[in-house]
């Protein structure tokens, strides 16, 4: 898919209206988890909550913080393409608070991070 | 000459004559005249008044320098009435008294004063004395051309006898018991030995002993401050014993009689170019009317331009305590244990700055209810970007009794308590609580000119491991507990420790690593000892030794391994000379793996203050 393609701008709930159509990376704790598996919400560093839809359903538990890649619907969810959960029983602790701080910095200052110019041409 | 009548208050006079003597004359008087070396010959005036009729021990009277226009423009003239504002009475070896006149006012002009005015009355001192004539000697030198007036009998005003009656009140205090009047601290000096001051102790030191090839000996050492200024007091031996136990700081003491010499700036910041030692002639006294000295000498720094100031000054600050942490015990190089804590201090320029006290202060402060806290005498550290320690020598009042102090507890109550304050010092995250990181990048070491100085500099980075040298990597050690020293050997299976003194048929590998390590500014040649080089090396010494030797592949791969890993060093940097070529040698002192949490929260900090300093 183009997702894979591109590096993917890393958002938190508030950006997403500006990234609707486009290719994203989301990163958040799990809320809940939809019955049929099919979908699930994910909390930012923030606290708030975006809604993340997958093609198939899961065939795990899911829990803790979430790396999803996906592309921003228009009513604001992100259709996954893949996810990828950050165990908390292995390796250091995911600060989601900090993380999120790093994101404002990214986002205020993108001329010194200019990742989109890291597309090959 | 001046007429003077003595009294409580302050003196008012007339001139009646004065009168020029020769330099011999001069010379003997100014030899009896409490010791003030000819050398500093001023043209001073000095007037040596005498009274008739009226029996009181003879009395001169000496105008200090600043006064000497008085008589060049003629203000002080025969038959004219002056007030002695301020003077200080000095007492020869043969009894007679100098009164040194520092300011002085003429009441009524020699031509408002019509002759003489009314009958003088006797003024008896104590044991009366019959009625002596005096000669009254003017002697004046360094101003030729000096007028003579006519001597004529006068009698004084009644009313400059009998006390206080309708006398200005006077601005100096009188002294229990003494013959002395009160000097400011700012008028000591080496050249007259005989005074009295009246100060506050802001600060006492303990006792300190020492011993050496000399003997033994004590020492403890004050503060004091008066209206005028501050002045450092020490007391030897003998001293000790007599004065340590009656000095209590925030008390009030007549002193007299210390010696003065030059200030040693080294060990002293206070505001005076000399500095005090009791001797066996001096005096204490602790005194009751305390309401005109004040409770400290300061002159506070606002903490907004704690920036500009350089590292290592010593200064003043007030604020107030907005936040107080728990006291901590530190082990010192020596092995011993000190106090610490650490504090936020905020004023009205909305920033805040971390104060660290040490020993007792720090185990006896109360932060509670956010006090207003001063401190005389912080030391600015750069740790953090700017920081303040109150080390032994400072003084740190809570709550003072000073304007500033209620200015800032106004400004608080109202406005201030709800403000965050924005702090110069960086917060400390991460392991290691109670370690000081001065974090530098490795450019920093050549912009900052690190190691430059007389001392190492000591600082951590973050960096990565680019080449680590293998040959020459390890050495064969001492074999004995505590020491490392490399051995010789001997080509017959034995090693010798010359350090020991002692062979042995063993040794140790040991390891010493040079490596090159880089971050994205730049790189450094840096070397490894023993415990940061087998922690990079993730191997002991003696299992890379037994490698070496066995098998040189995967010795190798060790190496390789190693490579390109990220880490804390903590390093010391110091630049060296060997013949005409000065280098800076670095040297790991400890190698730590990267907290990233820590090191990501500090760059976001450095990031959004880059930013609002623009």
């Amino acid at each position: 898919m183009a997702v894979f393609e591109s590096p993917k701008p890393r958002i938190n709930h508030s950006m997403l209206s500006q990234y609707i159509s486009r290719a994203i990376c989301f990163v958040g704790r799990v809320e809940k988890v939809h019955p049929t598996g099919k979908s699930f919400t994910l909390s930012d560093g923030e606290g708030k909550s975006a809604s993340v839809e997958l093609n198939e359903p899961l065939d795990e538990e899911l829990s803790g913080v979430v790396e999803v890649v996906g592309v921003v619907s228009n009513k604001g969810a992100i259709m996954a393409s893949a996810y990828n959960m950050l165990r908390e029983d292995q390796g250091i602790l995911f600060d989601l608070e900090l993380y999120n701080e790093a994101l404002k910095v990214i986002h205020e200052y993108p001329q010194h991070y200019p990742f989109e110019l890291a597309t090959s041409g | 000459m001046l007429f003077v009548s003595v009294s409580d208050g302050g003196l008012v006079g007339r001139c009646i004559s004065s009168a020029v003597i020769d330099k011999d004359r001069l010379t003997q008087a100014m030899g009896v005249c409490g010791g003030w070396p000819p050398s500093t010959a001023l043209p001073m005036f000095v007037l040596v008044c005498l009274v008739s009729n009226i029996s009181i021990p003879p009395v001169a009277f000496m105008l200090s320098t600043q006064l000497n226009p008085m008589t060049e423009d003629n203000r002080l003239a025969p038959n004219c009435i002056c007030q002695l504002k301020r003077s200080v009475t000095n007492v020869l070896k043969d009894g007679r008294r100098v009164v040194v006149i520092l300011d002085m006012e003429v009441v009524k002009s020699a031509d408002e004063v019509a002759g003489k005015i009314g009958e003088p009355q006797p003024y008896v001192e104590g044991e009366s004395s019959a009625h002596t004539a005096f000669l009254t000697i003017t002697i004046s030198y360094g101003l030729g051309g000096q007028k003579l007036n006519k001597c004529s009998m006068n009698k004084g005003p009644s009313r400059a006898f009998g006390g206080k009656k309708g006398m200005p009140p006077s601005a100096m205090p009188s002294t229990p018991g003494g013959s002395s009047k009160v000097v400011p601290i700012a008028s000591l000096n080496p050249y007259q030995s005989k005074w009295t001051i009246r100060a506050r102790v802001t600060n006492k030191s303990n006792i300190r002993t020492w011993s050496n090839s000399r003997g033994d000996g004590k020492l403890f050492y004050m503060e004091i401050v008066d209206e005028s200024g501050e002045i450092r007091v020490t007391a030897f031996t003998q001293e000790v014993d007599k004065f340590y136990s009656i000095i209590e700081t925030g008390k009030v003491f007549y002193i007299s009689k210390g010696s003065l010499k030059i200030a040693n700036k080294q060990y002293s910041s206070l505001k005076n170019d000399y500095e005090m030692t009791l001797n066996g002639e001096s005096t204490i006294i602790p005194c009751e009317d305390t309401q005109d000295v004040p409770m400290v000498q300061c002159n506070f720094v606002s903490i907004a331009d704690l920036q500009a100031r350089e590292k290592d000054t010593i200064l003043d600050v007030i604020g107030v305590c907005k936040s107080v942490s728990d006291v901590t015990r530190l082990n010192t190089k020596n092995n011993r244990e000190v106090s610490k804590r650490t504090l936020n201090l905020m004023d009205q320029s909305g920033k805040l700055v971390e104060v660290t006290l040490w020993g007792e202060e720090a185990e006896t402060f109360d932060g509670s209810g956010q006090p207003i806290l001063a401190i005389k005498g912080a030391k600015l550290s750069d740790y953090g970007g700017r920081s303040l320690s109150a080390s032994f020598s400072s003084t740190i009042m809570v709550n003072p009794d000073i304007p500033e102090a209620y200015k800032l507890r106004g400004w608080y109550d109202k406005e201030g308590h709800s403000m965050a304050g924005e702090s110069l010092t960086e917060a400390r995250t991460g392991g290691g609580g109670g370690g000081n990181t001065n974090w530098k990048t490795l450019a920093d070491i050549k912009t900052e000119h690190l190691g430059h100085g007389d001392k190492a500099d000591y600082f951590s980075c973050i960096a990565t491991i680019v080449y680590i040298r293998k040959e020459n990597c390890l050495y064969q050690a001492c074999p004995s507990q505590d020491c490392n020293k490399k051995v010789v050997d001997q080509q017959n299976g034995m090693f010798r420790c010359e350090k020991c003194d002692k062979e042995f048929p063993n040794f140790k590998y040991r390891l010493i690593l040079s490596a090159n390590i880089a971050d994205y500014g730049d790189n450094q040649w840096v070397t490894c000892f023993q415990e940061s080089a087998e922690a990079i090396l993730g191997q002991n010494a003696a299992y890379l030794g037994q490698l070496k030797d066995s098998n040189e592949a995967a010795f190798e791969e060790i190496f390789q391994q190693a490579n390109f890993h990220t880490f804390v060093f903590r390093n010391r940097v110091k630049l060296e000379t060997y013949n005409d070529e000065s280098r800076i040698k670095a040297t790991v002192m400890e190698v730590k793996p990267v907290d990233h949490k820590e090191y990501s929260k500090r760059l976001i900090m450095n990031i959004r203050k880059m930013a609002s300093a623009q």
